[in-house]
């Protein structure tokens, strides 16, 4: 494989993803028009009642009393220049609230990524070594287990133990807002933060890679270019890590990036329960005032992430498996 | 560990620095709960409720007042009012500094009244309806000039309600997407430190406050978690230490209150009254009938409702006016609803509207709507539900999200009977003659007369009140008011809610005022 191939092929990619988001931001646009209410009347709302002038003003300030139409070609004229609009509710650019979230959400993935991944194939590869044995079902019951607990459970019952009971860690928030740490003890204190909602979030997906990667593994083992490669005198150990792991990384790999919109999804309520600044708690909240214009960045930054993740999953492939080519 | 260690570092620092003579420690850091995180910081476009809980601290207002709602000096050392009542004179304090260091002056008041409260903020619009002109002859005066008495202006000057904002900043271009909406400037006790979106609001000392000595606290940090039972045990582990306002659930308050680390004061909410009560529609059938709106009002038990569903957090509500204005003379009760044979007077009131029981023992059915402001609502849906079905007249419940049941409820009117929480607020002229005045049948407009019923007797007893500046006779007007609109019951009133809050009995003096969590915190310390 050539690198330039590689290259222009990811530019190839990321062309074709325009059109993907930009129907995204369309379809969104529309779904939303179709719900009752609106952020005039949520901001009145809020206000504890408030005169119809009031709300007269509101809304022509939001540009909601033009027709949907031409609502929907000023946001796409606007996104075109990645001018995502001001979130009235909110007082602030839409961009600019984004940004301030996106480290925390991306912090809160890669972790959960890294450890339910890790330990998920981890867990499988070893079941599949162990298959049949008491070893093996205690992963497997484990994992379903872990598969069917609610996560919101999962996260009390840690914040229970961990915090109240030992005291081990802060019960939410990712940083002391009393101390307010510097340098290497800011580090320090946000990883300490970081440890509950990870575990919670990956326990779930740890659970469902753990049982895709021993059905992969022994799927695996049974194929003919096994059986070549044991007639050819390789060693057991050889032939699992050389070329059974590899292959049943494969599916792993592939339902961890169409996991990653589930991730988004699931980390709202893990961003709840643990007070994390993350984009999922943003679009709870805007989706319950009607403040569109928050929402719809929010719809159109998860789109680019979950079709980034999935771009550089496919670049993967490559990487596990040279028979796969690009193009 | 390390907290302690900085606290004390804190402390240490601050006896230092300052030696006045004064019998509070100075320091500390209070945390604070606040729920759900307000969109904004600017109450003077927003009465959303969490603003006021930060931007109280922020920003001072021209009068405070004591828990019997007596004005008290603030920024206005004194004020008279003119024996027309058509005017208001303030005497400013001369020695106020806004966080920029810049001077407070009667320009502030007269652009804050005039260009943004009056035009912008959601009740300021209403509540300087009839102030035609703020006139500062000069620096330290300013003259509030009206068209008609206003008497009630006077209790809606707190910073909570009508925050004051330095001109030379808020001045500057669009107050409605102003660049300060975010990172509020004002004089208070505390100056706004940073937001960190979805996690906290610091606020530091101001070590500048005109009131010498004041604040204690060196910091005050607002978090913001979205989970019930998260807040809780934040609250239960120390790491936060006062949550009110309905940020603790009622259930989790009791717990908390026996914990002998917090208490719980339901003190905090006479300039808030907030009533629970059921709202009609009246404009049709069999609602439409005064007979039928009474015998649902008798037909819910109030007592059981505040027993299991609010625990024991309120009392029964004896009418339209909140008994937190007893103190000022202008409460009156109303019907008792609350009978002990409640039930034979409700049975009988339906039999003389012409709703007798039919073969399978029930009147009629109807669908009730709930506020959708969270899981006590739904129990008190329920508890209705139940009582109705005593008295023949059976429910179905309805719940959906806050922008869908505001539109149903006060602009499009579909609905028969839905539950509704108001506030009473400062006076009645704010926050009870929205709710069934002629003038506020107005679709579109939340939380104003959704019953649509009203009366040329009680419009005019309101418009009276209004502008009556004695309140001996302002208090026999409402007392007529009050019996009127129970007899129609356009509304069954059913509790006063007294928010718990939950405090950290490290910290004193947190609730001093009225209106509780929306205090300016100044006098809060450590034990």
């Amino acid at each position: 494989m050539k690198s330039g191939s590689l290259g222009s092929y990811i530019v190839r990619r990321l062309l074709q993803t325009i059109p993907v988001i930009l129907g995204v931001v369309v379809v969104n646009f529309l779904l939303l028009q179709l719900a009752p209410g609106d952020l005039a009347t949520v901001l009145a709302g809020e206000a504890g009642g408030a005169p119809k002038e009031y709300i007269d003003q509101l809304r022509a300030r939001f540009g909601h009393d033009q027709p949907v139409y031409v609502q929907l070609f000023n946001y796409i004229k606007n996104l075109l220049v990645l001018d995502l609009g001001y979130s009235f509710r909110q007082s602030a650019p839409v961009l600019e609230l984004l940004l301030m979230r996106l480290g925390p959400t991306l912090l809160l993935m890669g972790s959960t990524l890294v450890v339910s991944l890790g330990l998920g194939v981890l867990m499988g590869l070893l079941a599949a070594l162990w298959v049949r044995t008491w070893k093996d079902h205690v992963i497997s019951v484990a994992a379903v287990i872990v598969y069917a607990t609610p996560l919101f459970w999962v996260g009390l019952m840690l914040v229970l133990v961990f915090s109240i009971w030992l005291d081990w860690f802060p019960t939410s928030g990712m940083e002391n807002v009393v101390a307010f740490h510097e340098g290497w003890n800011r580090v320090v204190d946000i990883a300490h933060h970081l440890v509950l909602p990870t575990i919670t979030l990956s326990l779930f997906y740890l659970a469902l890679y753990a049982r895709l990667m021993r059905a992969s593994m022994l799927e695996q083992r049974g194929l003919d270019y096994v059986t070549t490669a044991r007639a050819k005198g390789q060693t057991d150990r050889k032939i699992t890590t050389r070329h059974v792991f590899r292959n049943a990384l494969l599916p792993v790999v592939t339902m961890a990036g169409v996991q990653t919109g589930g991730l988004l999804g699931g980390s709202v309520v893990v961003e709840a329960i643990f007070a994390w600044p993350g984009l999922g708690q943003l679009a709870y909240q805007s989706l319950f005032a009607r403040d569109y214009n928050l929402l719809l960045g929010i719809f159109f930054m998860s789109a680019v992430l979950v079709v980034i993740v999935n771009l550089i999953v496919d670049v993967i492939y490559v990487f596990l498996d040279p028979r796969i080519r690009i193009g | 560990m390390n907290r302690r260690i900085v606290l004390a570092l804190a402390l240490a620092t601050t006896a230092l620095s300052s030696l006045p003579a004064m019998a509070q420690k100075s320091g500390g850091t209070l945390v604070q709960i606040t729920q759900p995180e307000p969109p904004n910081l600017a109450p003077y476009i927003s009465t959303s409720a969490p603003i006021g809980q930060v931007t109280a601290k922020v920003f001072d207002g021209l009068l405070e007042y004591g828990f019997d709602l007596k004005p008290k000096p603030s920024l206005a050392e004194s004020f008279e009012v003119a024996p027309d009542g058509k005017a208001i004179t303030f005497k400013l304090r001369k020695d106020v500094k806004f966080h920029d260091g810049k001077p407070f002056t009667s320009a502030d008041v007269q652009f804050t009244i005039m260009e943004v409260l009056k035009k912008n903020h959601p009740r300021g619009i209403a509540t300087f309806r009839d102030v035609t002109a703020v006139e500062t002859p000069d620096a330290h005066t300013a003259i509030l000039r009206l068209a008609i008495p206003a008497p009630y202006i006077l209790k809606a000057l707190s910073s909570y309600e009508s925050p004051m904002l330095p001109k030379h900043v808020y001045g500057q271009g669009d107050i409605k997407t102003h660049a300060n909406a975010n990172t509020p400037i004002g004089s208070g006790p505390f100056k706004f430190g940073e937001w960190r979106r979805g996690e906290f609001v610091r606020l530091d000392k101001n070590p500048s406050y005109w009131r010498a000595g004041l604040p204690y606290l060196d910091r005050i940090v607002v978090r913001f978690i979205a989970d019930a039972s998260t807040r809780t045990a934040v609250l239960e582990k120390g790491e936060a230490h006062v949550a009110g306002l309905g940020a603790v659930p009622y259930n989790d308050a009791k717990k908390l209150a026996l914990r002998p680390n917090i208490e719980v004061s339901t003190k905090g909410t006479e300039m808030i009254s907030p009533i629970v009560e059921l709202l009609f529609n009246t404009k049709q059938a069999p609602f439409d009938n005064p007979k039928v709106r009474q015998a649902i009002s008798y037909a819910v038990d109030r007592k059981f409702v505040i027993e299991n569903v609010w625990f024991g957090f309120g009392k029964p509500a004896m009418g339209i006016i909140s008994s937190n204005f007893q103190p000022s003379g202008l409460f009156a009760p109303g019907i008792d609803f609350t009978v002990a044979d409640r039930i034979e007077r409700a049975n009988k009131l339906l039999d003389e509207a012409g709703f007798p029981r039919k073969a399978d023992g029930t009147r009629f059915e109807f669908t009730h709507d709930i506020t959708p402001y969270g899981e006590e609502w739904q129990r008190f849906g329920e508890t209705v539900q139940q009582n109705l079905a005593q008295i023949g007249v059976k429910a179905t419940l309805r719940y959906e999200d806050l922008p869908k049941w505001l539109k149903r409820t006060y602009t499009d009117y579909d609905f028969a009977i839905t539950s509704n929480f108001l506030f009473n607020l400062a006076d009645p002229v704010l926050g009870v003659h929205r709710g069934v005045h002629s003038d506020r049948i107005r679709p579109g407009t939340v939380f104003v007369n959704g019953s649509r019923w009203s009366s040329p007797e009680t419009d005019a007893l309101m418009d009276k009140a209004a502008v009556e500046t004695n309140d001996a006779t302002r208090g026999k007007l409402y007392a007529e008011f009050v019996q009127r609109v129970s007899e129609a019951s356009p509304v069954a009133y059913i509790l006063e809610v007294q928010f718990p809050t939950v405090i950290n009995k490290q910290f004193k003096n947190v609730i001093d005022t009225p209106l509780g969590i929306y205090g300016n915190f100044a006098t809060v310390h450590r034990q």
